[in-house]
């Protein structure tokens, strides 16, 4: 079964070309889904092996980054259910709460500082639900659009800004966490050894 | 989305857009007179600003790099050509491979560099043995189809004709697909089998390599012998010496 004509070859070659240069960003979102470089790096091969049988469905003028999202992300979502394990785990409420919990006297720019750790940040991510930890992915990290979002999740626009937005207050607040966290500690001993 | 913000949660889906710039004037006037009597949301607003602040600034630690290999994986994988489909790798086909794809394919890149340049027969021998790992491993094993409708289907997209060597069940010989292959330049017609349940491959070339010879690439034999114009090879997984020449004096009977 072919997916083109032999006198689209050059087509192809452009087409694999095009697709192979948006490797990173495949497999930076891979990463954060599985969280592990084994599956991410299956789910990769899996959406290009699926895009390129699905070639002539991408309509030539638009994103196709966002179009191979969409196929990674639908990819992933299949493989869960298939284990057996719940496709999404959004818990709007528990987010909501801990969104709307931040420390009210103190303001953001105070606890979180620039010099923020990558590590730090990357585990805040990690901790995020599924749905939001994609939302401020594709947003702030790969720049899509909010209707290119909402394409690639399959979810109405607003239901894209929303994620966004309280996607982002939940990292914030997790990030707070853990800086408190690891000053804690250290405030306790510096107090104790003078006293 | 004009509307009225009447409470804190009317803001939902508007805080995003505010928060990027990208509201309009209305809805942008709207969000600021609310926030300018509500602390509890403006607060939410500079936690939302800042975490999208540190995720922009740290976007180059944040992204990643493909590994090398998942890179060659893919490349291959795609470079397989128009005219297969391609299949979700089989979990039964993933522990025949007895090299991991990746590490086969460092190795025939280096093969074709320390052989391509004097030795055309180990390259093509190190090319079909690539091609050999890459495509049962991109194939999948329930891809069945008979020799007959394989070998029209070949000549109409192709434009020559192979003969394939019909499946032989008395032998657990199976024909899995035929395809073409990407590191002979797409001029090979790949011949899928399950030999007593191992990946087994037939090529044929549309021209003569003037040698028989027996090379051993990659931990796979290949037998390679010369007909009629054409070079034929077999490849076969863990076979006796004694057991892949019965399946070569077969594929030789039947593939004229």
């Amino acid at each position: 079964m072919a997916f083109r004509r032999p006198s689209n070859r050059g087509d192809d070659a452009e087409f694999t070309r095009a697709a192979l240069s948006h490797i990173d960003s495949l497999y930076g979102l891979a990463l954060r889904l599985t969280r592990r470089a084994a599956d991410a790096e299956d789910l990769v091969q899996d959406t290009y092996l699926k895009a390129f049988r699905a070639a002539h469905q991408f309509e030539p003028g638009t994103n196709l980054k966002a179009w191979l999202f969409t196929i990674l992300h639908n990819t992933f979502r299949n493989n869960r259910r298939h284990d057996g394990r719940n496709p999404v785990d959004v818990d709007s409420e528990a987010v909501e709460r801990a969104a709307n919990d931040g420390a009210a006297d103190q303001s953001p720019e105070q606890i979180l500082s620039r010099q923020t750790l990558d590590a730090d940040l990357q585990a805040a991510l990690d901790a995020l639900p599924d749905s939001f930890r994609q939302a401020v992915w594709l947003r702030d990290v790969e720049e899509l659009s909010y209707a290119e979002i909402a394409r690639v999740l399959d979810v109405p626009v607003g239901t894209v800004m929303s994620r966004i937005s309280r996607g982002r207050r939940a990292l914030s607040e997790g990030l707070q966490a853990r800086r408190a966290r690891a000053s804690a500690p250290a405030v306790r001993m510096g107090s104790r050894g003078r006293g | 989305m004009a509307d009225e913000i009447k409470k804190c949660g009317d803001l939902d889906e508007r805080l995003a857009p505010f928060v990027d710039g990208e509201d309009t004037p209305d809805d942008r006037a709207r969000v600021a007179a609310h926030l300018a009597d509500c602390p509890p949301c403006l607060h939410q607003v500079d936690a939302e600003r800042s975490a999208r602040d540190i995720v922009r600034e740290h976007r180059d630690a944040l992204s990643a790099h493909a590994p090398e290999a998942l890179r060659a994986r893919c490349t291959a994988a795609l470079g397989g050509g128009s005219s297969s489909a391609f299949r979700r790798p089989a979990s039964v086909l993933r522990k025949w491979a007895p090299l991991s794809l990746a590490a086969t394919l460092v190795l025939a890149v280096a093969g074709v560099f320390v052989f391509g340049l004097n030795n055309r027969v180990e390259a093509l021998a190190a090319s079909l043995a690539v091609d050999h790992v890459k495509c049962f491993k991109v194939s999948g094993a329930e891809a069945r189809t008979d020799a007959v409708t394989a070998a029209q289907k070949w000549q109409q997209d192709n434009g020559w004709a192979v003969a394939v060597p019909p499946a032989d069940p008395a032998e657990q010989l199976q024909l899995l697909d035929v395809r073409r292959c990407f590191s002979t330049d797409g001029r090979a017609a790949h011949m899928m089998y399950t030999w007593r349940g191992a990946p087994l491959s037939l090529y044929v070339l549309p021209e003569d390599i003037g040698r028989d010879q027996v090379v051993r690439k990659m931990g796979h034999d290949a037998v390679i012998w010369c007909a009629n114009r054409r070079t034929y090879a077999v490849v076969a997984d863990g076979q006796s010496p004694e057991d892949l020449t019965r399946v070569v004096a077969y594929m030789k009977a039947n593939a004229k």
